[in-house]
């Protein structure tokens, strides 16, 4: 399927916390390689270490042992990431413009030139009017926005998503769905999505990693051939289906 | 921003407006209601001016000039007020730095903690004397009385404020390797205005306090002398006449931070959308 080198690898990571009562072995073993311009999910029960995975790959955590490597180079997140938190984590003392601009300051690039850029994002989560309104008088589906066109300011390569539409409701996270896919094939950027919403994982991903509970070991990679663009109907093919017993089956949920 | 937005936004300002000016006036209903009380007893019962005198006695006393005891009021009045002004922003000021230090070093914070507590918990009144010993009259004797007084709970708050950041918002510019400045710069410090400002209202009430105190015992000049001197001459009038002065000063310098809150945190306007 993917003829060119992978945009990240990922090689027996293995994290192990330690707390007061002992050792925590919050990811078993973890192995697997994101394309460019894939969308990979990773689905788990909670507690598996899904936020872990993230944050070390976006070196907010010290790994304990494993490979994360980009073309046999070390990898670089603060170029090479775009995060999205559960929370939107928007500030709130900064107008909608600014909040998507805090990547550019703080990477201390020229915030003149990313003005205009920042403008077409917030056209492109469809938030265009909104570049002067302060986070409190957004809804929580237009705040997570806000934070997608932030995690994407600086054109990092990897955008990674922690249940970003985890605490909205049922029909704006159908919604948001949409949105994602649409923004992913026009922004040509790779997501690592984490979920727990097996459903969300399949429409939207190419490749669905499902983890077992703790400590975590991959259980399997499970490519979803469903056509693209997928649409609402996607849903209720039988491939679909097909596709979600597998992930059930696979988190012995059957 | 759309003209729907430009409007929702005004509507809110105006009703913050509108509610404020509202609770105000509540408030200078009470005031007024409570000197009428305070008139209607002193005429009630007749009671001699040099045990209470009359809100209206002590007006006129500020008023008019008398042969009894002639203050230049204007000349105290400002005197206080400069005391006032510069010991509440020199005290801000200094204890917001001091805070910002303290929060940058657990170090320096873990040895100087302490010490501001114990600095803290000495009685002023004792201290002042030893003050004025050192330094003489004049204004900065009364800045740094009031300094002490008041630069505490300036500390205490911003440090809190600067503490208290969301871990969550933290890893959001770390990813980023931001620095250890950008972090104070971009989250810590905005982060704290809440809680600098409530603050400073507290000092803004310590302020007046400790510039009273340093004109009681520091100073041949401002509504603290008055205080004593007429309190010597058993001429209780102008002692009134000050301590009106000295709750209308406090219930500005109250006012004037509230308004520069509001004015530094435009977003807290914004709450409460329906
Ligand atoms: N900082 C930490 N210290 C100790 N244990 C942690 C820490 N963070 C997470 N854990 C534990 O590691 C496990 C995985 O957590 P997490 O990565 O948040 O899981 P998930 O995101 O899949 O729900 C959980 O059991 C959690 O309690
Ligand atoms: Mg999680």
């Amino acid at each position: 399927m993917h003829g060119n080198t992978p945009l990240l690898s990922i090689r027996d990571l293995k994290k192990v916390y330690k707390t007061r009562d002992g050792e925590l072995e919050a990811l078993g073993s973890v192995t697997f390689d994101i394309y460019p311009q894939e969308f990979v999910s990773i689905v788990g029960p909670s507690g598996c270490g899904k936020t872990t995975l993230l944050k070390i790959i976006a070196g907010l955590l010290p790994k304990t042992s494993g490979e994360i490597f980009v073309d046999k180079n070390q990898f670089d997140p603060s170029r090479e990431v775009g995060f999205v938190f559960q929370k939107p984590l928007l500030l709130p003392w900064r107008k909608v413009i600014d909040n998507v601009l805090l990547p550019i300051e703080i990477l201390k690039l020229d915030k003149r030139r990313y003005i205009e850029k920042a403008r077409a994002l917030l056209e492109l989560v469809g938030l265009s009017g909104f570049e002067n309104n302060y986070p409190n008088e957004l809804s929580g589906g237009m705040q997570q926005r806000v934070s997608i066109a932030r995690a994407l300011i600086h054109d990092p390569k990897l955008i990674l998503m922690d249940e970003p539409f985890g605490a909205l409701d049922a029909l704006t996270r159908e919604r948001m769905n949409l949105e994602l896919l649409r923004i992913w094939s026009e922004s040509q950027k790779t997501i690592l999505f984490v979920t727990h919403g097996i459903q969300e994982a399949i429409f939207l991903s190419d490749r669905v990693i499902i983890l077992s509970a703790r400590p975590s070991r991959m259980i399997k990679a499970l490519d979803i051939e469903l056509p693209r663009p997928r649409t609402m109907e996607v849903r209720s093919s039988a491939e679909f289906g097909v596709y979600s017993l597998e992930v059930y089956r696979c988190l012995e949920l059957t | 921003m759309n003209i729907l937005q430009v409007s929702a936004r005004l509507k809110a300002l105006a009703r913050w407006v509108k509610q404020s000016v509202q609770k105000n006036l509540n408030s200078i209903f009470v005031v007024l209601g409570f000197f009428l009380f305070w008139e209607a007893v002193v005429w009630i019962f007749q009671i001699p001016p040099f045990i209470l005198p009359a809100p209206s006695t002590a007006l006129s006393h500020l008023l008019f000039p008398r042969a009894d005891a002639n203050y230049r009021w204007s000349y105290h009045i400002s005197s206080t007020v400069l005391a006032i002004g510069l010991s509440f922003i020199a005290t801000s000021t200094v204890g917001i730095l001091i805070a910002i230090a303290l929060a940058w070093s657990k170090r320096l914070k873990e040895i100087v903690l302490p010490a501001f507590v114990f600095i803290n918990s000495l009685p002023i009144i004792a201290i002042a004397p030893i003050i004025l010993l050192w330094m003489g009259y004049g204004v900065f004797t009364n800045m740094v009385i009031a300094f002490l007084v008041g630069f505490f709970p300036v500390v205490i708050n911003t440090i809190t404020g600067l503490e208290a950041v969301e871990e969550d918002l933290l890893d959001l510019v770390r990813y980023l390797n931001a620095s250890k400045l950008q972090v104070f710069l971009k989250i810590r410090i905005p982060n704290a205005l809440p809680y600098i400002f409530s603050g400073l209202k507290i000092c803004s009430t310590m302020s007046i306090v400790g510039a009273i105190v340093g004109e009681f015992i520091a100073s041949d000049r401002g509504l603290g002398y008055i205080i004593i001197n007429a309190q010597y001459s058993m001429n209780t009038p102008p002692i009134f006449s000050s301590l009106i002065l000295i709750s209308l000063a406090g219930a500005l310098l109250f006012t004037l931070v509230s308004l520069l809150e509001r004015i530094l945190m435009p977003w807290t306007a914004l709450e409460a959308e329906p």
